[in-house]
């Protein structure tokens, strides 16, 4: 099932009198429970895309569809809703909240918006989320106290903790050493296994890249080369857009 | 809630900051509440001690006029007004019949103006109780002649208790006439009204003034408290009003200087017979009261001037607040963090430091003023007559209060509000680059 959809996404960012296109016309797909690479140097246009696919910024033209939601229709309130409910984020800089512990970072998402867990609920769930990224000992550490790696587990707890259907994560390892690197990607990966969690991260890393059940590369704003399962995935935007039409049309 | 505990933690970040903002606004409900403190308790002890002086709350005086066109203060018969007084219910605790004139004190060359009451040191305790002496007592007045005089008189005419001098004043009809006194006693330096009052033996006065033994000019009734000298004033002035002609009290208070128009209600008349004056301490202090009230105004003026500016420094403060933190901003919203929940991140942070801050400074304000209640000024203080005894005394007015809190916390939120909404509407990707 298709979860994600970009069609024929163009960004324009005003940059003083001129424009820079930084993405020029991206159309594809995402199956969900996949884990997907962006892969591209720096500047190919990462960024923009995952900042549209996470609702925090929007297409100059073209659609982006989360779901069975077509973004362009939605306000700033659904939009943070929708990114509430249905998103996680991992950054490269790990932007942890520097006044609140591991737990209480992993547990501010729930925090927010409709409250849907009890409390004990949720505390098994946090201290379950704090278990799986093998930070257990570390609960009551603010950021400061802790290296790199711990603060990216943090990262993806709290990105976990409100169950979203997709987590997108910004080169979340770029800002660590190539052995933590990699194990925080295999965290991921063994995440996306075993909780169904749609994962897609952005690297400029070759390396990293090998892990991806489905790689989109990039070269200055347009991809260059779709590839899932190492075939090629441009056709599972037409299956997906039909059967979105077809749902559309009998709604 | 959630929001409050973030908030608080927020504050706790920078804690230099926070105090020194915390400060400014404690610093300015401080002194609001201070101003306030000692208004409140300004009137109450100038009345009080005004009483004192004036050795009443109610007062009467009785008023002829010559042929001739001259007012003469005379109280010849005192039955009719005591039993208005009955009839009032005035629960006096002290009443005083008092003669005065005011005199030129001559000595050695030196001289001196003031007014001297006669005080029947035999019967009347009010005054005799309050007198404390610097030098010479009550002893003193054991001699037909005697007088009582304040340190700053005394210094002026470089006398001693015991030294004579002589006295020259007018007769209740207008005549000159001239008299000697011994000084008897010297009481401490009570302050800018008291120095111009003298006591000397009714008797004496009486016979200064021309009048007869029984009589005298002013009567006055001393409340056990404040409370009721308006409505026993009213009371007692219709009750004299119903037995005699008097000078009208309603009159009067439509002018611009209300006891002073009263006072010169008769010029302009003529009257056979006596005519009554009645009025009361709160008449002749509504000038002070005055004071007090523009006291009270200009401390809300000034609490608002000092938020003026501390509201600067809350509002600059957000604003490098919000950019330190446009980060976490852009990493909150894109969590799902609402716009309104960030900009109420951010106005609960101003509540808490509006709210601590006042707290604080109401602390600190009962602090002062406990401090500055424990000193004795002395009851030869310059200031005697806005202390207590020689102390500093305050009162809070709880309305009061609690409205300069609420401006208080209603100003910091208004300063925090402009940043709050800027964070609040920040684009979370822009937010999210930028390098701080
Ligand atoms: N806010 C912006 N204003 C102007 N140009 C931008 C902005 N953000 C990105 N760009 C440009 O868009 C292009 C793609 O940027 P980006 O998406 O950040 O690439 P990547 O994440 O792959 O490094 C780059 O040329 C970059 O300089
Ligand atoms: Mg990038």
């Amino acid at each position: 099932m298709v979860i994600v959809e970009l069609r024929d996404v163009r960004k324009v960012y005003p940059l003083g009198k001129v424009e820079v296109e930084a993405v020029k016309g991206v159309s594809f797909c995402i199956e969900k429970g996949d884990f997907i690479s962006i892969a591209g140097p720096s500047g190919s246009g990462k960024t923009t895309i995952l900042n549209m696919i996470g609702c925090v910024d929007r297409p100059t033209a073209g659609l982006v569809r989360i779901g069975d939601r077509q973004t362009k229709d939605l306000g700033d309130k659904e939009l943070t809703t929708l990114r509430h409910e249905t998103l996680g984020f991992i950054f490269q800089s790990f932007n942890l909240i520097p006044v609140l512990s591991v737990f209480e970072n992993i547990e501010f998402p729930l925090l927010l918006g409709k409250q849907r867990m009890h409390a004990k609920e949720k505390k098994e769930w946090i201290d379950y989320l704090v278990e799986e990224v093998g930070l257990s000992d570390w609960r009551r550490h603010k950021p400061t106290e802790l290296s790199g790696g711990q603060r990216q587990r943090v990262a993806i707890a709290r990105a976990l903790a409100g169950k979203p259907a997709i987590v997108l994560a910004d080169e979340p390892t770029a800002n660590l050493d190539s052995g933590t690197g990699e194990q925080i990607l295999e965290l991921m990966k063994k995440i996306n296994r075993e909780m169904q969690t749609t994962f897609i991260f952005s690297t400029h890393d070759a390396k990293i890249v090998e892990l991806a059940d489905h790689v989109i590369r990039l070269r200055d704003g347009l991809v260059i080369e779709n590839l899932r399962n190492g075939a090629d995935a441009s056709g599972l935007c037409a299956e997906g857009g039909t059967r979105a039409a077809a749902s559309a049309a009998g709604a | 809630m959630e929001i409050f505990r973030l908030a608080l933690r927020n504050l706790s970040r920078q804690k230099k900051r926070t105090f020194l903002l915390g400060g400014a606004i404690a610093f300015g409900l401080m002194i609001v509440t201070l101003i306030n403190g000692f208004a409140g308790a300004f009137l109450t002890n100038i009345s009080e001690n005004f009483a004192n002086l004036a050795a009443g709350h109610i007062f009467a005086q009785g008023v002829e006029k010559s042929a001739s066109g001259r007012e003469y203060e005379l109280i010849r018969d005192d039955s009719l007004l005591l039993a208005a007084a009955k009839e009032a219910g005035i629960p006096a605790k002290y009443v005083t019949k008092v003669s005065s004139f005011d005199g030129n004190l001559v000595f050695a060359g030196h001289t001196a103006r003031l007014t001297i009451d006669g005080v029947d040191f035999a019967t009347e305790t009010f005054l005799p109780e309050r007198l404390v002496f610097k030098e010479g007592g009550l002893a003193g007045m054991k001699d037909r002649q005697g007088i009582i005089i304040s340190d700053p008189i005394a210094k002026r005419l470089d006398v001693r208790p015991g030294d004579r001098l002589l006295v020259q004043l007018k007769t209740y009809s207008g005549q000159n006439n001239v008299g000697e006194f011994a000084v008897a006693g010297i009481t401490p330096d009570p302050g800018i009204f008291g120095s111009m009052a003298g006591y000397a033996n009714k008797a004496y006065v009486n016979e200064l003034l021309n009048i007869g033994s029984g009589e005298y000019q002013t009567l006055g009734f001393y409340l056990p408290s404040l409370d009721g000298m308006d409505g026993y004033g009213d009371a007692f002035y219709k009750a004299v009003k119903a037995r005699a002609a008097v000078f009208d009290r309603d009159a009067a208070k439509k002018e611009t200087n209300p006891i002073r128009a009263f006072m010169n209600q008769g010029k302009n008349e003529t009257w056979a017979g006596v005519k009554y004056r009645v009025y009361t301490l709160n008449d002749l202090l509504a000038q002070v009261k005055q004071i007090a009230e523009v006291l009270k105004t200009s401390s809300l003026v000034i609490l608002l001037v000092l938020f003026g500016i501390i509201m600067v420094g809350i509002t600059n403060t957000f604003r490098i607040i919000m950019y330190e933190r446009i980060r976490e901003i852009g990493t909150m919203r894109s969590i799902g963090m609402q716009r309104a929940e960030v900009r109420n991140l951010f106005l609960s942070e101003a509540m808490i430091l509006a709210l601590g801050g006042a707290l604080a400074g109401l602390a600190v304000a009962g602090a002062v003023m406990a401090g500055l209640s424990m000193v004795n000024f002395g009851l030869s203080s310059p200031l005697f007559i806005i202390l207590k005894n020689g102390h500093m005394t305050f009162r809070l007015d709880a309305l009061t209060t609690a409205f300069d809190v609420l401006v208080v916390a209603a100003l910091t939120l208004v300063s925090a509000m402009l940043p709050a909404r800027k964070a609040a509407r920040l684009d979370p990707a822009v937010a999210l680059r930028t390098v701080k």
